[in-house]
């Protein structure tokens, strides 16, 4: 097995363990946690192994890498500091 | 005719000194990345949308996801996951001069491809036969807007690959020319990392 099939299979299981978290009832910090981690997981494997990023300019890394950073720590702001972010965004 | 920097030419498994921060290759061309960083910024906006939105409404996405059929968002996740996977080995296969090889891995990243808009209209119909639709609540508008939104820049995609399944059936592209075929890989391998997000978010997180 080369290594873009081993790539390929791993998305998929973390894709199916995610989702398998999810319906079996879980919820709260413990699937907040789970999803910011395999946003960020799945994000860099997609970026890396089948954008070739690891050989690309650093600039697009940079940028992608950031994307892939930056979504799963707003995951985790969002769900912790909610309340925050209402007051942040609330007109008057 | 496509032009490429002549670092693109090797195969990257023999570009000499392929280490990270030194080989500065740009996958595809310039133009396509302009193109992308646009989506990016496009969908980071659309994002901090559902983050005040769920903010706003914690009830509303806590439950809102036990509504819609988590398997069409599996499917979809899979299909574009593995879509995916055909455009690597599409590259892999021009940069051998492997062009008949390269021809049936896009078309199989195409027809792949197509499975996203087939599962969506189901999903749909299966929304709306229950009573979900657009203003069923600020979850479902959400949901909508995003996903459609997703599915526009899928489609971009997809006809980003039926062009290079016809330029690769044409022999215009080679192990020294590729760019054009690449570039469409790289843009359709950013619509995969905006939905390995979108799925979570409306599919998993509660």
């Amino acid at each position: 097995m080369g290594h873009a099939e081993r790539v390929w299979l791993l998305l998929i299981a973390l894709t199916l363990a995610g989702a398998w978290f999810a319906e079996t009832g879980h919820a709260g910090w413990p699937l907040t946690l789970l999803v910011a981690g395999l946003i960020a997981v799945k994000g860099r494997m997609v970026i890396d192994h089948y954008m070739e990023m690891t050989r690309a300019n650093a600039h697009i890394r940079h940028v992608l890498y950031a994307f892939a950073t930056l979504v799963p720590l707003l995951v985790i702001f969002t769900h912790g500091w909610g309340d925050l972010l209402r007051r942040l965004t609330t007109l008057n | 005719m496509d032009t490429m920097d002549p670092a693109c030419a090797a195969p990257l498994a023999t570009l000499p000194g392929a280490k990270i921060d030194t080989d500065n290759r740009v996958p595809g061309n310039s133009g396509i990345w302009v193109g992308i960083f646009c989506v990016l910024v496009e969908f980071l906006l659309l994002f901090i949308v559902y983050f005040v939105a769920k903010a706003h409404h914690p009830e509303a996405f806590q439950t809102g996801p036990d509504k819609l059929v988590t398997l069409a968002g599996v499917t979809i996740t899979m299909l574009l996951l593995t879509s995916g996977y055909c455009m690597v080995k599409a590259v892999e296969s021009i940069r051998r001069d492997a062009s008949g090889a390269a021809f049936r891995w896009i078309a199989l990243a195409f027809l792949l491809g197509c499975g996203y808009p087939l599962v969506k209209y189901f999903e749909i119909r299966w929304n709306i036969a229950h009573g979900i639709d657009g203003e069923t609540g600020i979850f479902y508008t959400v949901y909508y807007y995003l996903t459609l939104n997703h599915l526009v820049h899928v489609f971009w995609g997809l006809l980003g690959l039926a062009w290079v399944a016809l330029r690769t059936s044409r022999g215009s592209y080679s192990s020294t020319d590729y760019s054009g075929l690449e570039a469409a890989a790289v843009y359709w391998h950013t619509t995969d990392v905006i939905w390995l997000v979108i799925f979570p978010f409306f599919y998993v997180l509660r």
